[in-house]
């Protein structure tokens, strides 16, 4: 044959050939690739896991945020209700000390009313009496207008003595 | 600062007596080599370099027969891939890490980059062109690579001679020329019938273009290394660049076009052809 071609020496190395090849598909080709293929699916199954952690954290992240957003609203809406609540009550308060303090204000004014009426009543009485003996003390004694300019000091002087010591009796009181 | 001055000129001046030295020295053992007569060989470079063409006179013995020495080199690469193959299943794959080591990255990049090209070109049923093109990267890279370690193998007359890259055998090229083309044949009757298989068959010059490529590719490469090592002249510094590097960029540009050319018509072979609807409308 020209160029030296042999057919025999080609099957000869088409089987050398094919036992090369098939033994390094088995040896090396198929072990290697399928470690491969592993390795590619595990790291895309952690990927895959990864992404569905990161939802799911997005997720829980999100609800807790509305949690806390309404939980916030809630906190609000209660202290405005304790404020209003808290006004409420202390105006309550406030008027029910304004009612008694008028109470007790008008209360101590009829009180006081009262006993200034009691005083002038117990001052007329001892007028009477201090005019009475007055009387009958002028009646005994001379009636002279110096004797008389003078009783009338004097009554007047008694009664404004007698006004006087009442009062400071009542203030002392 | 003068001493060190005076220092660094003596020193300069040792250094270039040194260099005009050596050259001197180079250029009379150069004089020598060229005129060296070539007596010594008992066959002449016209000689050398057709037998490294046609393996006419240099056969050697297989089991009885007589044989070209790429056959020989093939079946011992053959004998180390399978033996190292071998070896990595047994001893390294198993311990294979999730985070690889150095050796286990630089095979699996190896097996992954045949993948990806089967994959890349034919994108139905790429797992057979996968194997495939990953032996026959293998089987041509390390065994052009073969040639460099010179295995010295005595021949049919008794002469010792360093194998040759299997693939520098024309039979070779042809046997994986030829089972490049049933591959993808096959692959064609498998996936398309009847019309798959007239579309590889369209291709009938493939195995013979792929054959003639690869013997012509590697056979240059060896006729060059060959007619640098005949002459003792050449033989200073040149064999280290024409050896190593033409060797290793045969193997490395050669290896990348068979397995892209094989991936590719496979691709095409197997690649699902729509079928013509007859326009009947159209026709009446």
């Amino acid at each position: 044959m020209p160029l030296n071609i042999d057919f025999l020496q080609i099957l000869l190395h088409m089987l050398n050939f094919v036992l090369l090849a098939g033994g390094l598909t088995f040896l090396l080709y198929k072990p290697v690739n399928r470690f491969l293929e592993q390795r590619r699916e595990q790291f895309a199954g952690e990927e895959k896991r990864n992404r569905e952690s990161a939802e799911e954290n997005e997720k829980l992240r999100t609800e807790y945020e509305q949690r806390l957003r309404r939980a916030d609203e809630e906190i609000a809406e209660r202290k405005k209700a304790a404020e209003k609540e808290w006004a409420d009550l202390s105006a309550q308060y406030i008027r029910e000390a304004q009612e008694k303090a008028a109470a007790i204000l008008l209360a101590a004014e009829q009180e006081a009313e009262e006993r200034k009426e009691h005083i002038l009543e117990s001052a007329q009485t001892e007028i009477g009496e201090l005019v009475v003996c007055a009387t009958q003390k002028l009646l005994s004694d001379t009636v002279t207008p110096e004797r008389n300019s003078a009783l009338y000091d004097e009554f007047i002087r008694l009664a404004e003595d007698t006004i006087t010591a009442e009062r400071s009796k009542h203030d002392k009181k | 600062m003068e001493r060190n001055a005076m220092n660094k000129k003596r020193r300069n001046k040792k250094l270039i007596f040194l260099a005009i030295w050596l050259a001197v020295l180079a250029g009379i053992v150069v004089g020598i080599l060229l005129l060296w007569p070539p007596g010594s060989r008992h066959e002449n470079i016209r000689e050398v370099m057709r037998d490294g063409v046609l393996h006419e006179q240099n056969k050697m013995d297989l089991f009885g027969l007589e044989v070209n020495p790429g056959l020989i080199s093939a079946y011992m690469v053959t004998a180390i891939l399978l033996t190292a193959a071998a070896l990595i299943r047994i001893f390294t794959i198993p311990g294979f890490q999730t985070v690889p080591g150095k050796f286990q990255c630089m095979i699996e990049k190896l097996v992954e980059f045949f993948s990806d090209m089967a994959n890349s070109n034919s994108h139905h049923r790429p797992r057979l062109v996968g194997a495939y093109i990953f032996s026959a990267g293998v089987y041509l890279f390390f065994g052009t690579l073969f040639e460099l370690f010179g295995i010295q193998w005595p021949t049919a007359s008794g002469v010792s001679m360093s194998l040759p890259a299997p693939v520098s055998d024309i039979n070779a090229a042809i046997a994986l020329g030829v089972l490049s083309y049933a591959l993808i044949l096959g692959a064609g009757i498998i996936c398309g019938g009847f019309r798959g298989a007239l579309g590889v068959l369209k291709d009938f010059s493939l195995p013979i273009s792929m054959s003639f490529r690869l013997f012509g590719a590697l056979i240059s490469g060896l006729l060059v290394t060959e007619l640098v090592y005949y002459y003792v002249s050449l033989s200073f510094v040149l064999p280290v660049i024409v050896g190593v590097l033409f060797t290793l960029l045969h193997a490395i540009v050669q290896t990348y076009v068979l397995t892209t050319l094989v991936s590719i018509f496979y691709g095409e072979a197997v690649e699902p052809k729509p079928r013509k609807r007859k326009n009947k409308k159209a026709k009446r």
